[in-house]
């Protein structure tokens, strides 16, 4: 079989050589709990705050404003039930969201309703983006957070944050964003942008799995999910996973720094990816590339008539790794919650596939990727599928 | 792959023969009310076919057949109930998931074969009886397109269950060697089928609502709750108080009644199946055979007396106890299995042969 094809970067990423090598004295010699008193807690404790800074300087925020979580998940979940359980004696009760999110989002949303809150989700265009009339609707004057995510992991589409934000911010809610896709990709300036909270993750850009962080901007009362510690302000006990934490601020960094010639390098292969697969399958589908604002690094697309689950396979026997919808815990694919709420019929949302570019990505791959992706759907167009 | 012993002993043989082998694993209902000691099915299941083709150095699939499974096994189940009959899943779970719908993902991905850990045999695209009669699962696979037999790849048929267990040990498959068998539907996990009767139908459903316990004469001779609680043959439940062991001999949904009976009344002379599937060519009136009304169930001698569409009657030679609506009639020739069909009903006469005119 010639060389595996990883296209699964909006799933994760490996970790980079110079983050891993950043992060080895800290399983060795800088071994330290950053709490303790002695040299090797000072040790570990001078890297974690310098750290912090670093990560806060990527999103325009002050290291007290970043508070390390294990991941995305986390981090979501402290957004929305940190701040609704914070806010909820206030009397505001909606917590608006939309039904493209991550379900670390949707499930604390959904969390959240049985302690009273009022879950609004909004609707979106066929385009994949928020109808912001229908945003600003489900705000009112009672919303407590609204939570829309920057860059969709399934589809890519980049939804209006600064806009969204403002909105929220006029009508006396506080707005969260799900940036795990979108850091690295788009710039992210809380200077600029009036989110409140914001999520990202490490292994999205080539940090460990198990470290993320979510931006809480100065004033912003969250209560915390976890008891037990005065780390991290309070706001997340626990001893802190320093050597993560020091890999994910190099990658952050890198991220930032490389992040114009990625997104030019992505697009240019993904533009060239989506024109081989269109121009061999002329009805093949691309979700969300109608969207005035889309990511480079994303492509989902549908092939009528031909069943995702199959392909998945066939393309992975081949050496060619992508996904499909959501993987679910036991691995089988399970229909997508984003296509569907965005229009997508049952059937075409049961042919998606979504490759994802990224750092292991090569023009040769692309060739390839091109070639096969339209040689298998021939094929399977000559096979029937489960109804 | 279910993640037990025979489908991994299955895999690892065909690896070792040379075959380019890949696993895979149906989903096919929720795991949300997940049994952690399940034998079968269950999320660890899962995990455990996973390892083992990750031992075997093969690539292994979840594939999710939920949907198809719950309208083509799990309704079908509890209509059957429903109408006062005994079903079994499993047949229909072979007949459209297994050798249907996992056909349909093997061509998918160019899969020539399609190999099973079922205790039966395929000689010269024929389907034969596993090797180990105690384990034989040939029972199940009646409905099957006939097409598929010539796909169909059975490895540990032709081994009894310790052997496949010994090959296990072998070839280091300790994560599953020694797993229990499953014996339950794996879609019932607690063997309260009433359950997912209540869940679909509601808890109002008829074949739940208390009913009458008749005599063969009529008599009512006191109350049940639910229809759907009993099969025929059953002994457990019934009133007591009477001279001889009382039997389930009839479930009639009309007006909810269980009727119950001596032995006598349970035996059978002649029975109608409905649905027949050859996986011969078909044989004719007047042709003797061998059947099982139930798994495990031994052999008896019957003879074809009739054959309308898909619909066929036999005359037993010697009485037949239980046979059960629902419950397949499967027809053998020694070891080969010629077909089977749906148990429509039972004849308490022995009837004659009706033949073409």
């Amino acid at each position: 079989m010639p060389e595996p094809i990883y296209l699964d970067h909006a799933a994760t990423t490996p970790v980079r050589a110079e983050v891993l090598e950043a992060m080895l004295p800290f399983y060795g010699p800088k071994f330290g709990n950053p709490s303790s008193v002695h040299r090797w807690g000072r040790d570990a404790r001078t890297a974690l705050d310098e750290a912090r800074e670093r990560v806060a300087r990527c999103i325009g925020a002050t290291a007290d404003e970043i508070c390390f979580t294990s991941g995305g998940t986390e981090a979501d979940n402290i957004a929305i039930l940190g701040t609704w359980r914070a806010r909820r004696t206030e009397g505001r009760r909606g917590i608006v969201t939309t039904p493209i999110e991550h379900k670390a989002v949707l499930e604390a949303v959904h969390h959240a309703a049985h302690e009273g809150a009022d879950e609004r989700i909004c609707r979106m265009t066929k385009e994949g983006v928020v109808d912001t009339d229908s945003f600003r609707d489900a705000l009112g004057t009672d919303a407590s957070i609204a939570s829309v995510m920057w860059i969709n992991n399934e589809i890519g589409t980049i939804q209006p944050i600064a806009e969204l934000a403002a909105a929220s911010k006029a009508a006396g809610a506080l707005f969260h964003t799900d940036a795990v896709q979108a850091f690295g990709k788009v710039a992210i300036d809380s200077r600029a942008v009036p989110f409140d909270v914001l999520s990202i993750s490490g292994h999205k850009i080539g940090a460990p799995k198990g470290i993320g962080a979510v931006f809480i901007r100065r004033g912003t009362i969250i209560e915390p999910l976890f008891h037990g510690g005065a780390q991290d302000r309070g706001r997340r006990p626990g001893t802190e996973n320093v050597a993560s934490v020091i890999g994910f601020a190099l990658a952050a960094e890198l991220a930032v720094a490389e992040r114009e010639e990625e997104w030019t390098k992505l697009e240019a292969m993904r533009t060239k990816l989506e024109e081989a697969i269109l121009a061999r399958i002329p009805d093949a589908v691309i979700h969300g590339r109608g969207a005035a604002h889309r990511a480079p690094h994303i492509v989902n697309v549908s092939v009528p008539g031909v069943d995702s689950e199959s392909m998945l396979m066939a393309l992975d026997l081949r050496g060619i790794g992508c996904s499909a919808g959501s993987a679910c815990q036991s691995g089988s694919v399970s229909p997508s919650h984003v296509l569907d709420a965005i229009g997508v019929s049952p059937d075409l949302a049961g042919s998606a596939i979504r490759m994802s570019i990224g750092a292991l990505t090569t023009d040769a791959a692309i060739q390839r990727v091109s070639e096969v992706f339209p040689a298998l759907v021939d094929k399977a167009r000559g096979v029937a599928r489960v109804s | 792959m279910s993640g037990g012993v025979d489908s991994s002993v299955a895999a690892a043989m065909l690896v070792e023969q040379g075959y380019d082998v890949v696993g895979a694993t149906m989903k096919l209902f929720c795991h949300d009310d997940d049994l952690p000691d399940r034998p079968c099915c269950s999320l660890d299941s899962v995990n455990d076919a996973r390892r083992v083709c990750q031992s075997l150095g093969v690539p292994h699939y979840v594939l999710n057949l939920e949907s198809a499974f719950g309208r083509d096994v799990v309704e079908n189940f509890v209509n059957e109930y429903a109408s006062g009959r005994t079903p079994i899943p499993c047949v229909r779970c072979n007949t459209f998931t297994k050798f249907r719908d996992l056909v349909v993902k093997a061509d998918g991905i160019d899969a020539k074969w399609i190999a099973t850990g079922h205790y039966a045999r395929t000689i010269d695209s024929e389907l034969h009886r596993g090797v180990d009669h105690s384990k034989d699962q040939s029972y199940f696979l009646w409905g099957i397109d006939r097409a598929v037999l010539s796909r169909m790849l059975l490895p540990v048929g032709s081994q009894t269950k310790a052997e496949t267990r010994a090959v296990a040990h072998k070839l280091g498959l300790e994560v599953i060697a020694e797993k229990p068998e499953s014996q339950d539907i794996c879609f019932v996990p607690d063997g309260d089928h009433t359950k997912i009767i209540r869940q679909r139908l509601g808890a109002d459903a008829p074949s739940l609502a208390e009913g009458p316990f008749v005599l063969s004469n009529g008599a009512h001779v006191g109350t049940h709750g639910g229809f759907a609680r009993f099969t025929i043959g059953q002994r457990r439940g019934l009133p007591g108080g009477f001279r001889e062991p009382m039997f389930v001999v009839a479930i009639r949904p009309d007006d909810r009644a269980v009727v119950i009976g001596p032995r006598e009344e349970l035996l059978g002379r002649g029975v109608v199946a409905r649905s027949v599937n050859w996986l011969v060519d078909a044989p004719g009136v007047g042709d003797r055979i061998s059947l099982q009304v139930r798994h495990r169930a031994p052999a008896a001698a019957a003879e074809i007396i009739r054959l309308a569409g898909d619909e066929i009657e036999l005359a037993l030679d010697e009485p037949v106890a239980a046979i059960t609506p629902g419950q397949s009639l499967v027809m053998y020739d020694g070891e080969r299995v010629l077909g089977g069909g749906l148990i429509e009903r039972a004849r308490g006469t022995r009837a004659l042969p009706v033949r073409a005119a």
